[in-house]
C-alpha cells in the first residue's frame, strides 16, 4: 500500500486537533441570540405556562431559601410556571456563567433569573447580557413609585426595566450589648472605639460584599459625610478622596483583630468571630437575617443593632433576566408575582425572611396595607424607617473595584 | 550492612526496558511493514491523546487567548500584555506564595506518609489499624477537610475550647506562616503518600523485613536500611504528584489561609470572579502561571526520575 501520496495519519491528527480547537475557539464569537419580545403581559402570560425557570440566587441565607421554595414555588406553580431554585455561592458565579455562555453564543442559556445588584448588574450591563425594558409589562410594577431613588439607580447605574425590583436592603452595624454597653453613635465613633480597644473589631476583607461596602462607608466618613464624595466615579475624585480613607484603615489595621495580619474572609467569617465572642461590634447589608440568628441562638440574646446618627447606605435588589435566558417569560411572571403585595408581604415577615418591600404603600388598597400593617415586629431589628433614617444611596459601581484594589494592595499587603 | 543493596526485585526492574520503542523490534521483518507502525500507534494512542489534547489544549489556548485580550467579553479583540505586566510583582508574590505552601506540605506529607508506610510495614498487627485509618482519609473531600481543620484549628475552635489554649498561642488558622493550610494538606496527602508507598512494595517488603530481622537488624535499621531506599521510586512519584496537585489546589489556601499574600490559585478564581470584566486577562495570567509551575515541576521531577536510576 502506498501512503506516500495522502497526508500522514500524525499530519492528518493534528489538522483534526487545529479544526477542533478553531472550532471550540471560533464559537466564541457569538452573536446576540434572537430572544422573543412581548408587546403585553397577556402574551407573556400565554408563553410563559409550562415554562421551567431557573432562579440563580446566593444560597447561603436559609430563611430566604426558605422562603422561595416554600412560598414563591408554589405560588409560581399555580401561574403554570416551574420555579427552581439554584443555590449559588456568590452573584459574580451566575453572571460568570451568563457571560462564558453568552461567549459560546447559547441561546438557551441555563441562567432564567437572577437575584443581582450593583456591581454584578452593571458587569453584566457592560457586557450587554441583561434584558431589557420588560419591567413596565410588569403589572405589579404599578404597585412601586416610578420616582424612587433606590429602584431608578442601582448603584449609580441607571436601571432602564432591565431589573426587577425585588427588595431593600440597609446596610447595619449590630453589636453584643451584654460587652459592649457605651455603643459609639456614628462611624467615626465606631473607628475610634475600636482603636480603643485592640482586638475587638475587624471587616470582613473586600471583594467581599459587606467588606466593601464597609470600605465605602468609612470613605464617606472620613470625607465628612455622604454629600462631600460624588456619586459618578472619577479617577480625580478617586485620587482626592480615597487615599485618607485607605490610611485611616492602614492606621486602624494594628488595633484590629489579628492586629490587621488577616481580615474575615466574608460576612459569615465576620458573623461567626461576633458569635464566638471574638469582637464586638460586626455588620451586615441583610438586618433580616439578625431575628433568625438569634432566634435560633446563633448569636447571643444581648445582640443589638447598632443606628448611626449620619445614617448608613440603602439599596435595593433586584431580579434580573439574561438576554440569553431560555424561559424568559416564566422568567417575567416569577418577577411580577414577587413584586404582588402577597408575597412582599410575606417576605417581609420577620418569621420568613424579613427583607423590607420594595411597594409604595400609598399605591396599596386597604386590605393589601392591612397585610403589612399586621407584620410582626422584630425583637432585634428595628423598622424600616428607622433604619433607613438619613439613609444615603450607593456610590456608582466604578468605585466599588476601584477601592477594593486600593485596600487589597496598600493596606492588606501592607503587614 | 549490605542487603539494602541486594534486592533482587529492584535490580531487576531496572534492567527490563520500560518502552520498547520500534527500534527494539528485530530487524528484517519486512521493509513494507515497517511505515504501518506510526499510523498505528496514533490510532491506538487517540483515544486517550485527542480527549486530553482538545480538552487541555482547547482550555489552555482560551486562557492564553484571554490572558492576551484576544477574546474578551466586552469590546473588540486587542493585543495587550496588560494583563501579564500589570501586576507582575503581585504575580511573582503569588508564584513565590504557591510554591511556599506547596514545597512545604509536599515535604511534611512525605514524611508523614513514610512513617505511616514504614509502621504499617515493621508492625503489622497495629500497622493495619494504622492503614486503615490513613485510608479513609483518602475519600474526604479537601473542602470537607479543610472546613474541619477551621473548626478544629481556629481562635475559638474546638482545640481551644477542649484545651483552653493560652492566650500567646499562635494563630493557625490565616496565620501568616500558612499553618492551617499546611497541616490539612500535610494530612490528606500524607495518606495518598502512605497508600502508593505501600501498594508498591507491599508484596516484596515483609520478606525482605522478615530476613532483615533474622539477620538482626533491629526496627530502626530495618526502617532506615531496607523500607527507606526501596520506598525511593514511590517517594519520589508520589511527592511530585501531591507538589503539582498543592500548586493547583484552591479551597484549603482560600479558607485556611491570610488574605494577603494570596497563592496563584486563590488570586485566579478571586479575579475571576471580579465585578471588573477588565480583570478577566489577569485572572488568565495567574492561572497560565500556576500550569507554568506545575509544569516546570513535572518536567524537572521527571528529568531528574530519568537521570537518578536509583529513583526510578
Amino acid at each position: 500500500m502506498n501512503r506516500s501520496s495522502g497526508p500522514s495519519p500524525r499530519r492528518r491528527t493534528v489538522c483534526v486537533l487545529a479544526a477542533a480547537s478553531a472550532l471550540a475557539l471560533g464559537s466564541c464569537a457569538g452573536e446576540a441570540p434572537a430572544a422573543p419580545t412581548y408587546a403585553s403581559f397577556e402574551d407573556v402570560r400565554a408563553d410563559a405556562d409550562g415554562q421551567v425557570v431557573d432562579l440563580w440566587m446566593y444560597g447561603g441565607d436559609e430563611q430566604g431559601n426558605a422562603y422561595v421554595d416554600d412560598i414563591l414555588t408554589p405560588a409560581a406553580a399555580e401561574e403554570g410556571v416551574t420555579l427552581r431554585r439554584v443555590p449559588i455561592v456568590d452573584t459574580p458565579d451566575a453572571v460568570n456563567r451568563i457571560l462564558s455562555e453568552r461567549q459560546a453564543g447559547r441561546t438557551d442559556g441555563s441562567v432564567d433569573l437572577v437575584w443581582v445588584n450593583g456591581a454584578n448588574f452593571s458587569t453584566g450591563q457592560q457586557a450587554d447580557a441583561w434584558r431589557c425594558g420588560w419591567t413596565e409589562l410588569l403589572p405589579n410594577m404599578e404597585l412601586t413609585d416610578p420616582g424612587d431613588p433606590l429602584l431608578l439607580d442601582d448603584f449609580g447605574t441607571p436601571v432602564e426595566g432591565c431589573e426587577a425590583p425585588w427588595h431593600k436592603a440597609q446596610f447595619t452595624f449590630f453589636y453584643n450589648s451584654a460587652t459592649l454597653t457605651d455603643p459609639p453613635t456614628t462611624l467615626e465613633g465606631i473607628l475610634r472605639w475600636a482603636a480603643d480597644h485592640p482586638g475587638r473589631f475587624t471587616y470582613p476583607a473586600p471583594p467581599d460584599f459587606t467588606g466593601s461596602v464597609f470600605l465605602r462607608e468609612v470613605l464617606l466618613s472620613v470625607a465628612g459625610g455622604a454629600g462631600e464624595v460624588p456619586l459618578e466615579y472619577s479617577a480625580e475624585a478617586f485620587d482626592e478622596l480615597a487615599p485618607d480613607a485607605l490610611r485611616a484603615l492602614d492606621r486602624l489595621a494594628p488595633s484590629l483583630w489579628r492586629e490587621g495580619a488577616t481580615y474575615p474572609r466574608d460576612e459569615q467569617a465576620l458573623t461567626t468571630l461576633f458569635a464566638d465572642g471574638e469582637v464586638d461590634i460586626a455588620m451586615t447589608y441583610g438586618p433580616a437575617t439578625l431575628t433568625d440568628l438569634v432566634g435560633s441562638g446563633t448569636l447571643p440574646a444581648s445582640t443589638r443593632v447598632l443606628t448611626l446618627d449620619e445614617g448608613t447606605v440603602g439599596n435595593a435588589s433586584f431580579l434580573a433576566i439574561p438576554a440569553n435566558a431560555s424561559d424568559p417569560a416564566g422568567a417575567m411572571v416569577v418577577a411580577d408575582l414577587a413584586l404582588s403585595p402577597e408575597q412582599q408581604a410575606a417576605k417581609a415577615d420577620p418569621r420568613t425572611w424579613g427583607q423590607f418591600p420594595v411597594l409604595d404603600t400609598d399605591r396599596l388598597d386597604a386590605d393589601q396595607r392591612a397585610r403589612f400593617a399586621e407584620l410582626p415586629a422584630s425583637p432585634v431589628v428595628p423598622g424600616y424607617d428607622e433604619l433607613s433614617r438619613n439613609a444615603h444611596g450607593e456610590l456608582s459601581a466604578q468605585w466599588v473595584s476601584a477601592l477594593d484594589e486600593a485596600w487589597r494592595q496598600e493596606v492588606a499587603a501592607a503587614r | 550492612m549490605t542487603w539494602s543493596r541486594q534486592h533482587p526485585a529492584g535490580d531487576a526492574g531496572h534492567r527490563v526496558d520500560p518502552a520498547p520503542g520500534p527500534r527494539a523490534r528485530p530487524a528484517g521483518t519486512g521493509a513494507a511493514r515497517k511505515p504501518r507502525l506510526p499510523g498505528r500507534g496514533v490510532l491506538l494512542a487517540a483515544p486517550a491523546v485527542v480527549p486530553v489534547v482538545l480538552v487541555v489544549g482547547v482550555s489552555l489556548a482560551a486562557a492564553l487567548g484571554q490572558s492576551l485580550g484576544l477574546m474578551p467579553f466586552v469590546g473588540e479583540p486587542s493585543l495587550s500584555l496588560r494583563g501579564w505586566s500589570g501586576a507582575a510583582a503581585e504575580l511573582a508574590t503569588s508564584a513565590g506564595a504557591s510554591a511556599s505552601i506547596a514545597i512545604a506540605s509536599t515535604a511534611v506529607a512525605l514524611v508523614i506518609g513514610f512513617v505511616l508506610a514504614a509502621h504499617v510495614l515493621t508492625a503489622p498487627r497495629l500497622g493495619r489499624v494504622v492503614a486503615a485509618l490513613s485510608a479513609a482519609t483518602i475519600p474526604v473531600p479537601h473542602l470537607i477537610g479543610a472546613g474541619s481543620m477551621g473548626l478544629l484549628l481556629s481562635d475559638s475552635g474546638f482545640l481551644d475550647r477542649v484545651l483552653g489554649l493560652p492566650d500567646g498561642f499562635p494563630a493557625l488558622v490565616g496565620s501568616p506562616w500558612w499553618v492551617a493550610v499546611i497541616i490539612e494538606y500535610a494530612w490528606k496527602e500524607s495518606a495518598f503518600v502512605a497508600l502508593v508507598v505501600l501498594g508498591s512494595m507491599s508484596r516484596s517488603m515483609p520478606g525482605m523485613c522478615d530476613s532483615a530481622a533474622t539477620l538482626g537488624a533491629t526496627a530502626w535499621q530495618r526502617i532506615v536500611h531496607v523500607v527507606l531506599p526501596l520506598s525511593g521510586p514511590a517517594l519520589a512519584v508520589s511527592g511530585l504528584i501531591v507538589f503539582v496537585y498543592t500548586i493547583g489546589s484552591y479551597e484549603t489556601a482560600w479558607l485556611l489561609g491570610p488574605i494577603s499574600p494570596e497563592p496563584l490559585s486563590v488570586r485566579a478564581v478571586r479575579l475571576f470572579g471580579s465585578v471588573d470584566l477588565a480583570a478577566r486577562p489577569e485572572a488568565m495570567a495567574t492561572a497560565l502561571v500556576s500550569v507554568a509551575v506545575g509544569g516546570a515541576a513535572i518536567l524537572g521531577g521527571v528529568a531528574v526520575l530519568r537521570a537518578r536510576r536509583d529513583l526510578r
